[in-house]
């Protein structure tokens, strides 16, 4: 199971390596997405009957909570690979992007989804370094994708930032092979999770107290959590738009199961709030942080990546208040949060191939050009601002009830201050973006039938996890759930 | 196999040591990228030394294969990938400074007094300690956070690289320090990323170079908010 979730993309990678002709680059891709996601639906099957599966010698494991992540990154790379070709299929056209960076693209694309899955089933928590940092390897280039001054700075500081960030994790990794080798000895066990979670109570507090703060600030930098958010805007708005919504949906919730992994560790092991309230401290300023940056935005990929600082904080917000109840939020929020990004990213990556402009004034009227995508996308504004009847309204609800439950009155208080009025300013704008008065003449030019049933489809299921959601998806994330309650 | 007795290797270690931060200090205070590059290179030759006295004295052969490739890798490759970027893209060779020498120095040997005070709480731990990690600990610490401030006050894009690297050979120092080293196979996990990692950067500066016409960071600033 493990070898054809891991080899699946390798292959894909290869196969796109050694081609050049763009129909084989987008099935080879999109049957990686396929059966990357048919794996990790198997995955969770086996998870929720056997509750852990472990590879042979240990170094790879997977229970609830990694299995729940494997699907969101799973799906939306699925997504991502089928709506590539009608964004880069523009570009083509349009002379701007040549064959061979076409194939540079898909493969990096597989080998994103590598290092992303094995971050995930990852038991040995230096290989859950070594897949983060590589994560940021396969974007490098993804990011830099256009060539262009600005897309080649937005690529600098992301390494750069993103380099940093990783290396201070890397210190709070050490300090708890430091911590735990002397309970079980130096050896490559020492780090697995497994092993951890079995003398957690044995293990160093004040050493895992140092290394909690490092390890959260380095994976809350590729997380996107504020302060050290500065990296997204910058890499989301150069990145190609399909690679902004996997880098959305998938490498943030990568980032924030690194960060819950140890979280439910320190927990465990000190038994008091210390770890949640670190959480909370940083979870309310990235909330805080993203609301003047998104009311006086722009540009509408750089006011995406801002929703996206401000999602992370709401889910890192729910992590900390660890009631039960919260944590169960939290996935829903993790799983909701990624199906609007992509809705988001893609709708405003085809307004883009059209108006070929990211500035948002110079967007109006869209809803006489494309009218399906125009349409997607303001729905998409309401499910992402949190209104009913969409999945995020539930979870963010979840959240809410779980923030008034367990006391934090003045918090939750200010989430809604927040949520109200980044709702506000998202709405404003986008609302002159699908119904202004068009800027200049444009012809109607709605998306590929491909595209358009994509996002609809990935609305609808928005829709359901709103109002019927499965009881199969909501039982499998009470287990998950379980997972963090350590 | 131990070739020297314990209380020598950790002199050894303890010289070693002293000589990184050395070499750290001189970067700070250097103004040209050639000897950025060299002084980097000997401190990963001296980082190395420190892991081969590991071995050798306190027979941890586990971490041999990591001192080999720091040597080869970081004191060899490395330098040499960035020696020819400075020269085949004829960039002027002094460091620009937004912070000059004098107080760079300053705020260095402040971060060194701060670093020790971190590294208490593991001093003071109920661990058993290495006996070299009470002394070496603190100093890993001091050289990651002047990498860190390389990377923040010097303006080149080489230099900022060199400072992250900086950070890197503090953290391995600090798990040799306190644990002799990560297992062999996280080891060599970390390696291969640093690597790529400085190949990407490097194609980075050359790229940045073509667009630009100056390896400068300060000129990447049009992205804002």
């Amino acid at each position: 199971m493990f070898s054809v979730l891991l080899g699946i993309p390798l292959i894909g990678a290869v196969v796109c390596g050694v081609n050049t002709k763009r129909r084989i680059l987008e099935v080879a891709t999109i049957a990686t997405g396929v059966i990357a996601l048919a794996t990790s639906l198997w995955i969770a099957r086996t998870v929720s009957e056997q509750s852990t599966l472990t590879s042979p010698k240990g170094l790879l494991f997977v229970d609830a909570l990694s299995a729940f992540v494997i699907i969101i990154v799973a799906g939306s790379f699925l997504a991502t690979a089928l709506y590539s070709p009608e964004y880069l299929g523009r570009q083509v056209q349009l002379g701007t992007v040549s064959q061979k960076q076409l194939r540079l693209y898909y493969g990096l694309l597989n080998i994103f989804l590598f290092t992303m899955l094995f971050v995930l089933v990852s038991n040995n928590l230096g290989f859950l370094w070594i897949g983060t940092e590589s994560t940021t390897l396969a974007t490098a280039f993804l990011v830099a994708f256009y060539e262009k001054e600005s897309s080649l700075e937005a690529a600098w500081k992301y390494v750069i930032i993103c380099s940093v960030g990783i290396a201070l994790a890397l210190f709070g990794v050490i300090l708890t092979y430091f911590a735990s080798s002397s309970v079980v000895g130096s050896s490559a066990n020492a780090l697995h999770w497994t092993v951890l979670m079995s003398v957690a109570k044995k293990l160093d507090p004040s050493v895992l107290r140092i290394a909690f703060i490092f390890v959260l600030v380095g994976f809350g930098t590729k997380a996107g959590l504020a302060p050290m958010h500065t990296w997204k805007p910058d890499a989301y708005g150069e990145a190609p738009a399909p690679v902004s919504g996997l880098m959305a949906a998938g490498l943030v919730n990568v980032a924030l199961y690194s960060i819950l992994r140890f979280y439910i560790l320190v927990h465990k092991a000190l038994g008091d709030a210390y770890a949640s309230d670190l959480l909370l401290a940083l979870s309310l300023f990235s909330m805080v942080l993203a609301v003047p940056f998104m009311l006086v935005q722009k540009d509408f990929k750089r006011l995406l990546s801002y929703s996206s600082v401000e999602h992370v904080g709401i889910i890192t917000f729910a992590i900390g208040l660890a009631t039960p109840l919260a944590y169960v939020g939290a996935l829903l929020h993790m799983l909701n949060n990624s199906i609007a990004k992509l809705l988001l990213f893609f709708s405003t990556g085809s307004m883009r191939g059209v108006y070929n402009t990211k500035i948002i004034r110079r967007v109006s009227g869209a809803m006489h050009v494309m009218p399906v995508t125009a349409t997607v996308f303001i729905l998409a504004v309401f499910a992402v601002t949190g209104w009913p009847p969409f999945g995020l309204f539930v979870s963010e609800l979840t959240i809410l009830s779980a923030g008034f439950g367990s006391g934090n009155i003045w918090m939750s208080v200010f989430f809604i201050g927040v949520i109200t009025t980044i709702f506000l300013g998202f709405f404003y704008y986008a609302s002159g973006m699908v119904w202004g008065e068009p800027y200049r003449k444009q012809e109607p030019a709605e998306s590929d039938t491909m595209t358009q049933l994509l996002l609809v489809a990935l609305l609808l299921l928005l829709l359901i996890l709103g109002v019927a959601m499965p009881s199969g998806v909501s039982d499998f994330i009470q287990k998950a759930a379980k997972v963090i309650e350590g | 196999m131990t070739f020297l007795d314990i209380p020598t290797g950790a002199q050894f270690i303890d010289i070693f040591a002293a000589a990184i931060l050395v070499t750290a200090f001189l970067i700070v205070s250097s103004k040209s990228l050639v000897f950025y590059v060299r002084l980097f290179a000997l401190q990963s030759l001296l980082l190395g030394g420190v892991a081969m006295l590991v071995v050798f004295a306190y027979g941890e052969t586990h971490i041999l294969i990591a001192a080999v490739l720091t040597i080869i890798l970081k004191a060899i490759v490395i330098p040499i990938v960035l020696w020819r970027i400075i020269d085949r893209i004829k960039i002027r060779k002094e460091v620009e400074l937004s912070i000059n020498v004098t107080v760079s120095l300053l705020i260095c040997g402040a971060m060194v007094i701060f670093a020790d005070s971190i590294a208490e709480p593991i001093r003071n731990s109920k661990q058993v300690l290495n006996p070299i990690a009470g002394r070496v600990f603190p100093v890993s610490i001091a050289i990651m956070l002047i990498g860190l401030f390389i990377m923040m006050s010097r303006k080149k894009a080489v230099t900022q690289i060199v400072g992250l690297l900086t950070m890197e050979n503090g953290l391995f120092l600090s798990g040799l320090s306190i644990t002799y080293g990560m297992p062999l196979i996280v080891e060599i996990g970390v390696f291969f990323d640093i690597l790529v990692a400085a190949l990407i950067l490097g194609v980075f500066v050359f790229r940045i170079n073509r667009t630009f016409d100056s390896i400068d960071v300060a000129d990447l600033r049009r992205l804002r908010h």
